[in-house]
C-alpha cells in the first residue's frame, strides 16, 4: 500500500490564506502543484475543492493512493481561544496545580506581564475523592458516585471537553480509566482525555498542562477532521489520510482524534521536513527555514541537516509534553494589515485581512492596506493578476488603502507601501534572531531557504538585514509545506514510564517494558496496514542516575539475551552521560524511568530529480519588463520579469529582476545574481 | 585557539552585528550551563527548583553575562572574583584549577547554602575570563540561627580542583559538614559540569572570532547595556523618594522598622538604606552584596525589564548603607533567611518610586513561605532534607491585579512538583491549592497566595515553616486594602512551633498559607464584572464579595 505503483499520492497544507495541493504520479513521476483559497469556516471544503480540481487536471481517472495533511486548525484554536468549554477532573486537594504552574513569573522583570489563563477555569476545575500513592498503590478508592457527581455538574455547566489528572497516575492509570469510563456515561458527547493517555510522564503540571491542551482543541479538531474525511470520501478518496505532526512524522486521522496535542505544529513542520529534504539533496546542510505565508511566518534552525527539537516545548505559555520541532512562529505574512498606531507611527500586524476578505486588492471588502497591496503597488507583485493569471486583482484598490495611510503618517505613496514592507522584514528579523543569534549561532553561517507564497519576495531584503550571503528559493516555494508531506514518513511514538534499576535484579522488568512499547508498535503497523518489509522500530530508554530529577536518552541496538542488554545499556548511558556531562558517577546505581519505542513506516517518497543544464539563454525566460519600486534605486526602475517555468539549471539572472510564477514570486535585488541548481532551486547571492 | 586569526582580527573594532552575536553567544553559554546544572543535578533545589544561576566574569570580577534564574543570585556572584583575587594570585592559577567558596563575609557569597564554583578560562595561556555557577544545596537545616557559625560550614575559596586533580581532602571536610553528603557529592559533580561545559562554549567562542574579538565585542556590550539603563533612569522624574515599612519575620520575634530613601538625578541612581537598624541576633541580616541584590532587582524592574544583567547595568546605580546594620551586615552577623528582609526592602522601593513614576505603581507583594521538613527517610535509611520556597500573592499594579501563587521580588524559584516529592522524601502531599480571599481587596485586587499541606508518612521529622507577613499585614496603595496575611496551619496534636520550628510525628501534617498580595483603589470601585467573576470562580466568598466589594450578587452581572 505504501509502495509505489500506478497511482497518485496527494499532499495537502492548508493554512490560514491558502490551500496547497501537491500531486505525485507514481507512474510518470511527475509533481504537480496546485493552489486554491482557504476557506477558514471549514476548512475541509477548501481541501475538497483544491483535491478536486487538481485531480481534474493533473491525475483524472487515477487512484490516490496516499493522502497527506498538514494543518493549522489546531494551533490557531489555541491562538484565537476558540476552543472548547473545558473541564478538569483531578484529586481532591489539587485543581489549582493547573493554575500555580511551577510558581515562576512569566516574566523575571517584566512584573506586568502574565502567565497565560489556564485553559479549564477555576470553576469548571473540580477535585475527586482518590488517591494514588508514589509507588503506584491505592491509598484512596475512587469515589465514583463523587465523580459521577462532578461529571453532572460540568455537564450542566456547558462543557464539551474534559480533561483527567491524577496525582501518581503516571504510576497506575486505574484511577484515570475509570474516571473515563464514568465521563464516557455521563457525557457522551464529550471529547474525553486522560493524561495516562498523551504523556505519561511524572511532573503533575506539565501532564495536566498536557492534557488540559489536548482536551481544549479536541472538539474541533474532530469535527474538522470528520468533516475533511467525509469530503474525501465522497470525492471518492479512499486511502487513509494521514495527518503530519509537531515532530514531523506523520500519524493517522483516528489518532491524531484522539491525540490532537500532537499536531499542534502540524503544518509548520511539514514545511521543514520539506525544506531540509529539499536543501539537503542541493547540498545545503546549515538552513534557516523562513515559510512567509498570508497570516503567519515560521521559523527554524536546521544545523547539519537536522531540524532541532524544542527543549521544553511550550505552545503559546502552555507546556506540552510532546516532542515538537523547534519553530518559531510570527504573526505576520502578506495579508497582515498596516495601521498607524496611537503614537502615528507604522505598525503592521497581528491583524490579518486572512483569505476573507483578503488584501484590498482582491475587493472583497477590505479597505485597509496589508503587505500585499504594499508589493503590490511598488509592483514587486504583478499589478494585474496573482496564481499566474488566475486571479485578478485591482492595483487602484491597492492603491487607494496605501493612500489612505501614507495621509495620515504623512508620506510619499511608494515610501509608504516600502515602510510596509520594511516593517514586517523587521518582525522577520527579530524571529530569526530568536532561533538564531539567541541561541548561540550566526545567522550568517546559514543559508536563508525561502518559502511560503511571501517568503521569496521578501527574502533577499530579510538576508541583507541578517549579513546573510546567500537565499535558496525551492522549486516550487509556496507549496514546500505540501510537497514535505510526500517527504515525511509514517511516524509514531509510544512510551511506557516504569521506573526500574539497570541490574539483572529487574531484568524481567526491563524486558517487559521493552516488549509493551513493541507490542504497541505493531499494534499500530497492523491498524496502519504497513507490509512486513517496511517496518522499522527504533527502540530507546531514557535513564539517569537515581537521585537526578532529567533524564537522558540512550539509542537502543535491540538484543534478546538479557545479559547483553544490560551491558548495552550500561554503555550507552554513560557514553551519552559523558558526552553531555564530562564524567560519569560509577558508584551510582544507574535508573531507567522510561521506555520508548518510535514506529518508522517507510513510504516511498516522491523523488526529486535532477534536471540537465539548460538549453538555451537566461534571456529567453524574460516574458515582460515593468517600473518596480526599488529605494536601492531611488524609486521605480524597469525590471525584467522571469518567468521561473522557462528557467533551466546553469542560467544566471543578476538583479535587480522579478521572477515570477503560479505559486511565488522571487525578488533579485541590485548587485545579487540568481543562478538555477540542478533540481531547479534558484541561489541568489551577493 | 588560532592565534593566528585572534592577531589578524584584534586590530579592527568589532562591528555591531558582531557585538550582539557575541552578546547573544554570551548569554546563550550561561542559559546552556544553567540547563546542564538543572539536568545533571541530583537534588530537588537545583532539578525542579532551579535555584541556581551562571555567569560568566572579565578576569576582575565584571559580569559579562549571567543567567539568573534568581535575583537573588544577582548579587550572590558579585562578590567572589574579588574575594578570591585577595587572597589568590592570578599567576598562580593553572588551567583545570576549580575553587568552590560559600561564605557570607569571606567567600563573597550571600548565604552558606550557596556554594559558588568558579574556574579561570584560559587563552594563550594567561587567565582571560572566570566561568562561575552558583547553586543552593537544602542542607545545613535544623541549626541555630543567632550567628553564621551556626548556619552551616563557611568555606572561603579554596581549591576544589587544582590543576584538574580532585582535592579529596577539601572535599571530604566539606562532606564531614554536611547533613545530605550524597547529594552534595553528586550535586557537585553537576555544578563541575556546567562549568566545564561554559568553559569548552567560551573557548570555542574565542576560537571562531579570535578573543581579542570576543573582549572587545563584551566591553561594547556593557557600554551599551549602561546607555540603555541611563536612559531608562533618565525617564524617571528628578527628586528625593523615601518609604518606610515594617517587618515580621518567622523567625525573629521582634518586628523591624525598615527604611530607604531614594535620590534619581538625571541618568544616576542612589538607593541609600543608610539609618535602618543594627544587625539582628537571627538569620534575616543581609550583607551588603545581598542588599545590592534588592536595588538592582528594583531598578531593572522600573527602568527596563529587557535589559540584559550585567556589569554594564550596575554602574549607574550607587548603594549606600552603614556597616553593621541589619541591611549591611559584618561578620559574624546570621544571614540565613536574608530574603526575609530583601523582600520586604523590594516592597519599600516599589512605593517609594510609585510617587515619582505612578504607572509603575506595585502594590506590596507576598513576603515568600519557606516550608522545610527533614528526618530519615525510612525507605533509605537516609538523611533527606526536603525545602519548598513558596511565592504568593503579587500586589496590584496600577492598572491591573496582581498575579496569583506566584514567586514575588527577588525570588523566582519553581516549586518541587508534588509527584517529585512523594517520589523523592517520605512524605505526602495534601493539598496545593489557592487561598479564597487572600488577595488584598481594591479596585485592582492582590493575587491570591497559595496553601501547601505535608503529612508525614511512617517516621517523626523536624520542620520549619518562615516567611514574611505572617504576624502583620502588608499595606495597599491608594486606598486598596492589604493582602491576607500568611497562615502557619498546624495539624492536630503538634506543639506550638517556637521561632518557626517544630516536630512532627508520623501521619501529622502542617501547612502554610501564603500572604496575598496588596490591593490599589478603592475595591467599590472595581467592576462589577470581576467581582462577579471572583466570586464565581471562588477567589472571594460572598462576604467578601458584600463587605470589602459592596457587591450584591442579586443585582450584578453573572
Amino acid at each position: 500500500m505504501l509502495k509505489d505503483g500506478n497511482g497518485i499520492r496527494i499532499g495537502v497544507d492548508s493554512g490560514g490564506t491558502f490551500t496547497d495541493v501537491t500531486l505525485y504520479n507514481e507512474a510518470t513521476g511527475d509533481l504537480s502543484i496546485w493552489k486554491v483559497s482557504s476557506t477558514p469556516d471549514d476548512p475541509s471544503r477548501g481541501i475538497h475543492e483544491g483535491v478536486a480540481q487538481a485531480l481534474a487536471r493533473f491525475g483524472a481517472g487515477a487512484q490516490v493512493t496516499y493522502f497527506g495533511h498538514g494543518t493549522t486548525v489546531a494551533t490557531n484554536a489555541v491562538i484565537q481561544k476558540r476552543g472548547a468549554a473545558t473541564g478538569l477532573i483531578t484529586t481532591a486537594g489539587f485543581r489549582d496545580v493547573l493554575e500555580i504552574a511551577r510558581q515562576t513569573r512569566a516574566s523575571l522583570y517584566n512584573l506586568k506581564d502574565r502567565r497565560p489563563d489556564p485553559l479549564a477555569s477555576r470553576d469548571n476545575r473540580h477535585g475527586v475523592s482518590e488517591r494514588i500513592a508514589w509507588d503506584g498503590s491505592i491509598l484512596t478508592p475512587l469515589d465514583a458516585d463523587s465523580v459521577r457527581a462532578t461529571a453532572r455538574q460540568l455537564a450542566a455547566s456547558g462543557v464539551r471537553a474534559v480533561a483527567v489528572c491524577l496525582i501518581n497516575s503516571y504510576r497506575n492509570p486505574e484511577h484515570e480509566q475509570q474516571v473515563g469510563t464514568i465521563l464516557r456515561e455521563e457525557l457522551p458527547e464529550a471529547f474525553i482525555s486522560l493524561s495516562t493517555e498523551i504523556a505519561p510522564e511524572y511532573r503533575e503540571f506539565e501532564r495536566s498542562s498536557t492534557v488540559v491542551l489536548n482536551a481544549y482543541v479536541g472538539p474541533i479538531m474532530q469535527v474538522y477532521l470528520e468533516r475533511l474525511t467525509q469530503r474525501l470520501k465522497a470525492g471518492g478518496i479512499g486511502a487513509r489520510p494521514h495527518l503530519t505532526q509537531s515532530n514531523g512524522g506523520v500519524i493517522s486521522f483516528e489518532q491524531a482524534q484522539r491525540q490532537p496535542v500532537r499536531t499542534i505544529l502540524s503544518g509548520p513542520a511539514a514545511g521543514v521536513v520539506g525544506a531540509t529534504a529539499v536543501a539537503k539533496l542541493a547540498g545545503h546542510r546549515n538552513i534557516i527555514t523562513f515559510d512567509m505565508g498570508g497570516t503567519s511566518t515560521d521559523v527554524a534552525l536546521i544545523e547539519d541537516a537536522m531540524p532541532r527539537f524544542a527543549v521544553d516545548a511550550e505552545v503559546h505559555g502552555y507546556p506540552i509534553r510532546v516532542p515538537m520541532l523547534d519553530i518559531q512562529t510570527v504573526g505576520a505574512g502578506g495579508g497582515s494589515l498596516a495601521q498607524a498606531d496611537a503614537g502615528g507611527l507604522l505598525e503592521v500586524g497581528p491583524a490579518s485581512a486572512g483569505a476573507f476578505p483578503g488584501p484590498a486588492c482582491y475587493e472583497q471588502g477590505n479597505d485597509r492596506p496589508t503587505v500585499t497591496d504594499a508589493n503590490v503597488l511598488l509592483q514587486v507583485l504583478n499589478p494585474e493578476y496573482l496564481l499566474a493569471g488566475r486571479m485578478r486583482i485591482s492595483q487602484a484598490a491597492s492603491r487607494a488603502a496605501v493612500q489612505r495611510l501614507a495621509d495620515q503618517l504623512g508620506l510619499g505613496v511608494p515610501e509608504a507601501a516600502q515602510g510596509i514592507v520594511n516593517m514586517a522584514i523587521a518582525n522577520m528579523v527579530r524571529a530569526v534572531r530568536v532561533i538564531s543569534v539567541e541561541r548561540g549561532y550566526d545567522p550568517r553561517d546559514f543559508t536563508l531557504f525561502a518559502f511560503g507564497g511571501a517568503g521569496p519576495i521578501h527574502a533577499t531584503r530579510l538576508a541583507r538585514e541578517l549579513g546573510i550571503a546567500r537565499v535558496l528559493v525551492p522549486r516550487s516555494p509556496g507549496v514546500l509545506c505540501a510537497l514535505g508531506l510526500l517527504l515525511s514518513d509514517l511516524k509514531s511514538t509510544f512510551s511506557a514510564t516504569r521506573l526500574c534499576r539497570l541490574d539483572a535484579a529487574d531484568a524481567g522488568e526491563i524486558a517487559a517494558g521493552f516488549a509493551a512499547v513493541t507490542a504497541r508498535c505493531d499494534a499500530w503497523f497492523d491498524e496502519e496496514a504497513v507490509a512486513a518489509g517496511d517496518r522499522a522500530i527504533r527502540l530507546s530508554v531514557d535513564m539517569r542516575y537515581v537521585g537526578q530529577g532529567h533524564e537522558l536518552n540512550v539509542a537502543v541496538a535491540g538484543t534478546d539475551d538479557t545479559g547483553d542488554m544490560l551491558a548495552q545499556l550500561k554503555a550507552g548511558f554513560e557514553q551519552v552521560h559523558t558526552q553531555m556531562y564530562g564524567y560519569t558517577a560509577p558508584e551510582e546505581p544507574i535508573q531507567i524511568t522510561t521506555f520508548r519505542a518510535e514506529a518508522v513506516a517507510a513510504v516511498a517518497k516522491a523523488p526529486i530529480r535532477a534536471h540537465p543544464p539548460a538549453s538555451g539563454p537566461a534571456e529567453a525566460a524574460i516574458v515582460a519588463r515593468r517600473e518596480v519600486f526599488l529605494p536601492e534605486r531611488g524609486g521605480f526602475i524597469s525590471c525584467a520579469i522571469y518567468d521561473r517555468e522557462q528557467l533551466g539549471p546553469g542560467h544566471a539572472i543578476a538583479g535587480p529582476a522579478i521572477i515570477e510564477q503560479m505559486d511565488s514570486t522571487t525578488l533579485v535585488l541590485p548587485g545579487q545574481t540568481a543562478t538555477v541548481d540542478a533540481w531547479l532551486n534558484l541561489i541568489i547571492e551577493g | 585557539m588560532n592565534n593566528q586569526k585572534s592577531a589578524a582580527r584584534a586590530a579592527g573594532t568589532p562591528d555591531p552585528i558582531t557585538v550582539s552575536v557575541i552578546g547573544s553567544a554570551l548569554t546563550t553559554i550561561v542559559e546552556e550551563m544553567c540547563r546542564v546544572l538543572v539536568r545533571a543535578g541530583y537534588s530537588t533545589s537545583i532539578k525542579e527548583r532551579m535555584d541556581v544561576s551562571t555567569a560568566i566574569m572579565d578576569t576582575e570580577g565584571a559580569i559579562l553575562a549571567q543567567a539568573a534564574h534568581q535575583p537573588a543570585h544577582l548579587g550572590s556572584l558579585l562578590g567572589i572574583t574579588r574575594r578570591l583575587l585577595e587572597t589568590h594570585r592570578l599567576e598562580d592559577m593553572q588551567p583545570g584549577d576549580l575553587f568552590i567558596g560559600n561564605d557570607a563575609y569571606e567567600g563573597g557569597g550571600t548565604h552558606l547554602n550557596d556554594i559558588v564554583f568558579i574556574e579561570p578560562v584560559f587563552v594563550d595561556g594567561a587567565v582571560v575570563a572566570w566561568i562561575t555557577n552558583i547553586a543552593h544545596h537544602a542542607d545545613f537545616v535544623d541549626r541555630g540561627t543567632a550567628h553564621i557559625f551556626q548556619e552551616g560550614l563557611r568555606i572561603p575559596p579554596v581549591r576544589l580542583y587544582a590543576a584538574g586533580t580532585l582535592q579529596q581532602e577539601v572535599l571530604d571536610l566539606v562532606l564531614l559538614n554536611c547533613q545530605v553528603p550524597h547529594e552534595r557529592v553528586n550535586d557537585f559533580r553537576a555544578q563541575k559540569a556546567a562549568n566545564r561545559f561554559g568553559i569548552n562554549r567560551f573557548l570555542q567562542l574565542c576560537d571562531k572570532y579570535g578573543y581579542a574579538v570576543v573582549r572587545d565585542a563584551s566591553r561594547a556590550v556593557l557600554d551599551s547595556t549602561e546607555r540603555r539603563t541611563r536612559a531608562g533612569i533618565r525617564r524617571i522624574p528628578n527628586g528625593v523618594y523615601a518609604w518606610s515599612g515594617r517587618m515580621d519575620s518567622g523567625r525573629y520575634e521582634p518586628f523591624v522598622d525598615l527604611k530607604v530613601r531614594i535620590e534619581v538625578l538625571d541618568e544616576d541612581i542612589i538607593m541609600d538604606f543608610r539609618g535602618n537598624p543594627p544587625q539582628v541576633r537571627a538569620g534575616i541580616n543581609l550583607t551588603y552584596m545581598g542588599l545590592l541584590v534588592s536595588a538592582y532587582f528594583a531598578v531593572m524592574v522600573l527602568v527596563d525589564p529587557d535589559v540584559p544583567p550585567n556589569a554594564g547595568f550596575q554602574r549607574p546605580i550607587q548603594v549606600l548603607a552603614d556597616p553593621g546594620t541589619i541591611v549591611c551586615s559584618q561578620a559574624p552577623a546570621a544571614v540565613y533567611s536574608r530574603t526575609d528582609t530583601a523582600e520586604v526592602l523590594c516592597d519599600l522601593i516599589f512605593s517609594a518610586l510609585s510617587q515619582a513614576v505612578p504607572e509603575t505603581a506595585l502594590a506590596p507583594c507576598s513576603g515568600r513561605g519557606l516550608l522545610t521538613v527533614s528526618g530519615i527517610d525510612p525507605r533509605s535509611g537516609r538523611y533527606y532534607v526536603y525545602n519548598e520556597s513558596m511565592g504568593g500573592g503579587e500586589g496590584a499594579h496600577l492598572t491591573q491585579d496582581g498575579a496569583t501563587a506566584v514567586q514575588t521580588a527577588v525570588s523566582n524559584s519553581r516549586n518541587v512538583p508534588v509527584e517529585v516529592v512523594e517520589f523523592e522524601y517520605p512524605l505526602q502531599v495534601v493539598r496545593y491549592e489557592l487561598v479564597e480571599d487572600s488577595g488584598g481587596a481594591g479596585r485592582w485586587r492582590g493575587g491570591l497566595g497559595y496553601r501547601r499541606e505535608i503529612r508525614v508518612v511512617g517516621h517523626s521529622a523536624r520542620a520549619a515553616i518562615a516567611g514574611n507577613y505572617l504576624r502583620i499585614s502588608s499595606w495597599g496603595l491608594d486606598g486598596g486594602l492589604p493582602g491576607a496575611r500568611g497562615v502557619r496551619e498546624l495539624g492536630e496534636g503538634i506543639a506550638p512551633f517556637v521561632n518557626g520550628r517544630g516536630f512532627l510525628d508520623a501521619g501529622q501534617s502542617v501547612a502554610i498559607a501564603t500572604s496575598g498580595g496588596g490591593g490599589v483603589g478603592d475595591a467599590h470601585q472595581r467592576e462589577r464584572q470581576r467581582v462577579a467573576q471572583d466570586l464565581r470562580e471562588g477567589r472571594i466568598t460572598a462576604r467578601t464579595a458584600r463587605e470589602d466589594y459592596g457587591f450584591d450578587p442579586s443585582v450584578a452581572p453573572s
